[in-house]
């Protein structure tokens, strides 16, 4: 693995990327911990401070990295311009124009990504004018007395708002230039460095509050998380394919390299956000009710909002569970599929094509998101176990667990398999087996 | 208005756009060019022979390899010697246009030109141009008759410069290739030049090679070599083990019906059995037969193969039966492909649908990309009419910039908006009323429509309709040139398809006419039943009409149910009533109709993208081999491989046969191995290649997954081959005075070989298949 990572070092296009990639990062990570012009930065340690990460911020400051709570230079993050794609991708479907850039090619997929760019902008303006508005409100860190804006006139508000606007539109342009010309794709990996780039700062807190000892252990354990998350992550069920519409001599190869493969975990880290969301529903009507006390409220409380309980833990689990199987049916259609296969001149030898093949592969698909399933739970809910390390709360704070880790895992294989896979085209040995 | 002009072609310059490369340095040279005219008028032949020849000396003492091949100075005496040149060798004094054209070639761009401007002789003064500097020149043509025939024309020009020429054609041997590729300038095919490079791959012997080391390639018509045939790989392939095209096949498929027994796609581009049609099949060949097995699944892709043939091709618009032969059309061309086939089985099957005798088939033993054949040379530059919409491609795939040259004579063509009809039929009459209502003005009418079928349909109509017209398809192209000749002609009608949209130069009044009458008429009129699937190739056709500044017209018929618009606009609707004609004239249909344009343009595109994307490794990987052949070829690291290897046996043989018998059995062994393993690694990455889009369902990246396939199986080669070569070595026997007979130890080279192109992938590509989807997608969420 380091052998490989020297010669990847040594290539000298391989190199330039590398680094390319790497300059780029500390820029975005400068520019998150940079505070926005008019922000009291001492006032912002302070409240964030007494402040707990809650509910729907969890995620949010996940992806951001932390840098919207410091109302830093890129507080929105790449979050615009996720939402801005998934909007444009909707709207393909909706307007016929766009459906029709989409089908041009190359050139109305430029089209269609310029739109994406200027609604990112939009998005943006959106946002920082809300975050501003709640910072200047003293909203948006609860109950927080400091005042983080301490000059509140429109103008310096309005620069605030142009500032991460402008932070935002960089960010697109860098995470361009990552898939242009660095490795890995640009987006996935600024949300990489966002979650990685609060390990350090949890460690520190684990170390600090309970002693080297359980430090050591966290640090051991979550190696071995990782560890297992890679191995489960990179399993597949390969079902061997065949296609028969060219004639050629004899297939010496058949059936090695040509199988359609299922992941086992083929739903990826979708099903625990939407499980993680859907817990989170019961609290918030609760909120929005009133400060409670009826019945249903203080069970909600108890049992739901509390992540230390069992009930909390089960329900979490159950859902994942759930949200796997639902995901994959609607994602993963087996009748498009044998479909697709019996128009190509596909088969899965000893199957028919048509409705045996998708009856086969549903089949198999069902029998392999079950411990699939099962694993995406249990990673989810580990955190759940460290919260007295943690503090209650934040468990997507726990770096070793949940959403965190099946994301950066996740990324961090695509990256590398990029990297090996230009090592490979230089005659190298992957890092891969 | 101008000034608007200008300041945009800056800006776009300055961000550097595709097609904007700024020649108005040259242009300032064309005063010198005309100042040093005079001086050499008075010069004899010999004595201009010799002002070409102290260039040559010039450049040879300062190689430049990278910049063009002349500074300033030189390039002034160039164009001023080489219009001389021209002007007393073919009585054409080349415009400054032209030589405007030359110098955007040897500054080693693709040159736009409008048609009728004389590319060839600008063509021909580059090619000049760089021989002087010592460089050796292929041009590059569509077909072995222009090749011929630039060649013979030229060859007067090249004379006087100094400069040897040749050209090779299909019928060319093997001394007349080696003496043609010797020549300073070869002209030739594009695919003629490949064949031999990859025939050169293939030799045994040293002395066998035709072609010298590439060096500069001069393409003409380049969008069309560079963009519509770079996805067409050419083929060399070897009868070792064939099986005929199974004919009771044909006949059991020919029997289905579509529907019942099997389905196609809208596009007309997968054809599937559907259950019961499976059974039948299954039946016909006999009991116990279940093609969905391992064992049977050579049977299945001949039915496959054979149902491809069946339902999806079509005789006079895919290809057309003559001599007892099936003929490929090119599509983007119109014209008969003569080297072309399908590939993989598909040829042998439409051959048994028409009952015709099967052609030789067998192996692929090599083959490349005309992409990657054009990488091959050290300078690349061309010309053609339409390069600027295709900027952009050559850019990306060439690294090619497109320099636009002026008209000598302002283009005064009309072209009409197009027509649009809401059906077939009323597209059809109103083609013909109007070609009848023009018809009677005497003015010339070039029709150009989409395939052989439509052609000789629409002749039909025509000669109903009292109106004589000639027909120009593939299955005439023997009268081309006469054809051609007469177009121009007062009252001429012509129905042409594809063919006569490129390079043909019609001259108004015809050959004994009178051009000014003629003119007068309103120049030719092209009129296209259709819209092809590039506007490049729209615009070649409207070309025709107004070279050289004289009047024309043109004007395209489109309706929405033209295949173009089924196959990629199948949502298209009609945004208004069509009038009683069954036109519409409203915008939505006319979006529709470019949109359809415009998707098959992204389409092709992203096949080329893809093809390049995936032949890219393994033309690396045939270039590491090469090397490692070609040291084999060269030298003796056979030998030294088979005595390290097998040190016993190699002695053994020493002593009965001798060194250099030995030698060179050796190298004959590693050498015939290399070749059939190379064989093998090519059917495996087809192989892989199929199935590779699947990986995606595992959120793999299937272009990564490729080379994670391919590159471990090439590692394995060079072992391979070894173990195999010692394997070899032990076995054969040393005959009588030591000859060895290497075929009867099993180790046979092809009984022949042959060159083909194969035809466009006649498969889905992955892009197709995604764009698929996501229609099959939203027509979903729209219900």
């Amino acid at each position: 693995m380091l052998s490989a990572f020297r010669s990847a070092l040594a290539t000298p296009d391989l190199r330039r990327k590398i680094l390319f990639t790497l300059g780029i990062v500390i820029a975005y990570r400068i520019g998150a911990t940079l505070p926005s012009p008019g922000v009291s930065y001492p006032n912002v340690q302070k409240c964030v401070a007494d402040f707990e990460n809650q509910g729907v911020y969890q995620l949010l400051s996940l992806f951001s990295g932390g840098a919207l709570l410091k109302l830093s230079v890129f507080a929105l993050g790449i979050m615009p311009y996720i939402t801005a794609s998934i909007i444009i991708q909707l709207l393909t479907v909706v307007i016929p124009r766009f459906e029709q850039l989409k089908k041009e090619g190359q050139s109305g997929q430029n089209k269609l990504t310029q739109y994406t760019r200027y609604l990112t902008v939009a998005l943006a303006i959106l946002q920082a004018t809300g975050i501003v508005a709640m910072a200047d409100r003293g909203q948006l860190f609860g109950n927080c007395a400091e005042k983080v804006i301490p000059d509140s006139t429109v103008w310096t508000l309005a620069i605030v708002v142009i500032v991460m606007t402008a932070g935002t539109s960089l960010i697109m342009w860098l995470g361009e230039l990552i898939t242009e010309r660095g490795i890995g794709n640009g987006m996935s990996l600024l949300i990489f460095v966002n979650i990685a780039a609060r390990i350090p700062a949890e460690g520190g807190n684990i170390l600090s509050s309970h002693g080297g000892v359980v430090f050591g252990v966290i640090c051991v354990v979550g190696l071995v998380i990782i560890a297992s998350v890679i191995f489960v992550e990179q399993g597949q069920r390969r079902i061997p394919v065949q296609y028969a519409k060219r004639m050629i001599g004899r297939r010496m190869y058949g059936g090695t390299s040509t199988y359609l493969p299922l992941k086992v975990n083929q739903a990826g880290v979708i099903p625990v956000i939407f499980a993680s969301s859907l817990l989170y529903l019961p609290d918030l009507i609760s909120r929005l009710v009133g400060n409670g006390s009826a019945g249903w409220q203080r069970f909600i409380a108890t049992y739901l909002v509390d992540q230390g309980n069992p009930v909390h833990i089960l329900a979490y689990f159950a859902l994942i569970i759930f949200f796997t199987y639902f995901y994959i049916t609607i994602t993963f259609n087996v009748n498009e599929r044998a479909d697709e296969m019996k128009k190509f001149g596909g088969f899965i030898p000893g199957i028919r094509p048509g409705r045996p093949t998708s009856e086969y592969l549903s089949h198999v698909l069902s029998r392999i998101t079950l411990p699939g399933s099962i694993y995406l739970g249990i990673v989810a809910i580990l955190p759940n176990f460290f919260l007295s390390l943690t503090g209650s709360g934040q468990n997507q704070n726990f770096p070793f667990g949940g959403t965190a880790v099946l994301i950066m895992v996740g990324v961090g294989l695509d990256t590398v398999k990029q990297i090996e896979s230009q090592l490979m085209q230089r005659n190298y040995e992957g890092f891969l087996r | 208005m101008a000034l608007a002009g200008r300041l945009r072609t800056r800006v776009r310059r300055f961000l550097a756009r595709p097609g904007t490369v700024d020649l108005s340095r040259y242009s300032d040279l064309l005063k010198e060019v005309e100042w040093r005219e005079d001086k050499l008028r008075e010069l004899t032949d010999e004595e201009l022979t010799e002002a070409a020849a102290a260039l040559r000396d010039k450049a040879r003492a300062e190689t430049k390899k990278d910049k063009g091949p002349f500074d300033d100075g030189d390039l002034v005496e160039l164009c001023a010697v080489g219009r001389e040149a021209g002007r007393r060798a073919l009585d054409e004094r080349a415009h400054d246009v032209q030589l405007l054209g030359t110098m955007g070639l040897l500054a080693g761009h693709v040159v736009e030109m409008a048609t009728g401007e004389g590319k060839t002789l600008s063509g021909a003064l580059a090619a000049a141009g760089y021989a002087l500097a010592g460089r050796h020149v292929h041009v590059l043509s569509v077909n072995d008759y222009l090749a011929r025939r630039d060649a013979e024309w030229m060859g007067p020009v090249y004379d006087l410069l100094g400069v040897s020429v040749g050209w090779v054609s299909q019928n060319s041997t093997h001394e007349e290739r080696k003496e043609a590729y010797g020549k300073d300038v070869t002209y030739g095919a594009v695919s003629e030049v490949g064949f031999d490079v990859l025939r050169d791959r293939l030799v045994t012997n040293v002395d066998d090679r035709a072609q010298r080391a590439p060096d500069v390639a001069l393409v003409d018509e380049a969008d069309s070599v560079l963009v519509d045939e770079a996805r067409v790989p050419l083929v060399m392939a070897g009868s070792t083990e064939t099986d005929p095209g199974d004919p009771e096949v044909a006949k059991i498929v020919a029997g289905l019906r579509p529907g019942a027994h099997y389905e196609q796609d809208e596009d007309g581009r997968n054809a599937w059995l559907t259950q019961a049609g499976a059974r039948i099949v299954e039946r016909s060949l006999g009991e116990g037969v279940d093609l969905y097995t391992e064992e049977h699944s050579d049977r299945l892709a001949a039915v496959n193969v054979a149902l491809h043939a069946h339902a999806l091709l079509t005789r006079d618009v895919d290809y057309i039966v003559r001599d007892g032969k099936v003929a490929l059309i090119n599509s983007s061309r119109g014209r008969i492909a003569l080297l072309q086939r399908w590939p993989d089985g598909l040829q042998a099957a439409v051959e048994a649908k028409e009952g015709v005798a099967a052609s030789e088939r067998g192996q692929v033993l090599d083959s490349i990309t005309v992409q990657s054949m054009i990488g091959r040379y050290q300078r690349v530059c061309g010309m053609t009419g339409t390069a600027v919409a295709v900027a952009e491609t050559l850019r990306e795939f060439y690294e090619l910039e497109v320099a636009v040259v002026p008209p000598d004579k302002e283009c005064v063509r009309e072209d009409e908006e197009d027509r649009v009809y809401v059906d077939f039929e009323s597209k059809e009459a109103a083609i013909v009323e109007l070609i009848v209502e023009k018809h009677k003005t005497g003015q010339p009418i070039l029709v150009g429509t989409l395939d052989v079928a439509e052609s000789e349909r629409l002749a039909k109509l025509l000669a109903k309709a009292d109106v004589e017209c000639v027909v120009l398809n593939a299955r005439n192209d023997a009268e081309e040139a006469a054809i051609v000749r007469e177009a121009g002609a007062k009252g001429a009608v012509t129905v042409s398809t594809q063919m006569a949209g490129r390079g043909t130069d019609i001259r108004l009044g015809g050959s004994n006419g009178s051009h000014e009458e003629v003119a007068e008429l309103g120049g030719l009129y092209v009129l296209a039943t259709g819209h092809y699937p590039s506007s490049r190739l729209d615009d070649q056709l409207r070309g025709r009409a107004g070279r050289q500044g004289d009047p024309g017209g043109s004007v395209v018929f489109a309706s929405l149910a033209d295949d173009i618009v089924a196959q990629y606009a199948p949502e298209a609707e009609p945004g208004d009533e069509p009038d009683d004609e069954g036109r519409l004239t409203d915008a939505t249909s006319q979006r529709y109709v470019d949109h359809a344009q415009r998707v098959a343009e992204g389409v092709n595109l992203e096949i080329h993208r893809n093809t390049w994307r995936y032949t890219r490794l393994i033309e690396k990987q045939r270039e590491i081999l090469l090397e490692y052949r070609d040291e084999v070829l060269t030298g003796d690291a056979a030998a030294e491989l088979l005595e390290e290897r097998a040190a016993k046996r190699y002695k053994e043989l020493v002593k009965a046969a001798g060194e250099d018998a030995v030698k060179a059995v050796a190298r004959q062994i590693v050498l015939r191995h290399l070749d059939k393993r190379w064989t093998e690694h090519l059917e495996f990455v087809a192989d892989v290649r199929e199935t590779i889009h699947l990986r995606a369902l595992a959120k793999e990246t299937p272009i990564d997954e490729f080379h994670r396939a391919c590159i471990p199986a090439f590692k394995q080669i060079r072992a391979d081959v070894a173990d195999a070569a010692v394997e070899t070595f032990k076995e054969i026997e040393v005959g009588e005075g030591g000859t060895v007979d290497l075929d009867a130890s099993g180790l046979r080279k092809p009984s022949s070989t042959w060159t083909y192109l194969v035809h466009d992938n006649p498969f889905d590509s992955d892009a197709e298949q995604a764009l698929q989807k996501v229609r099959a997608m939203v027509k979903k969420v729209k219900k």
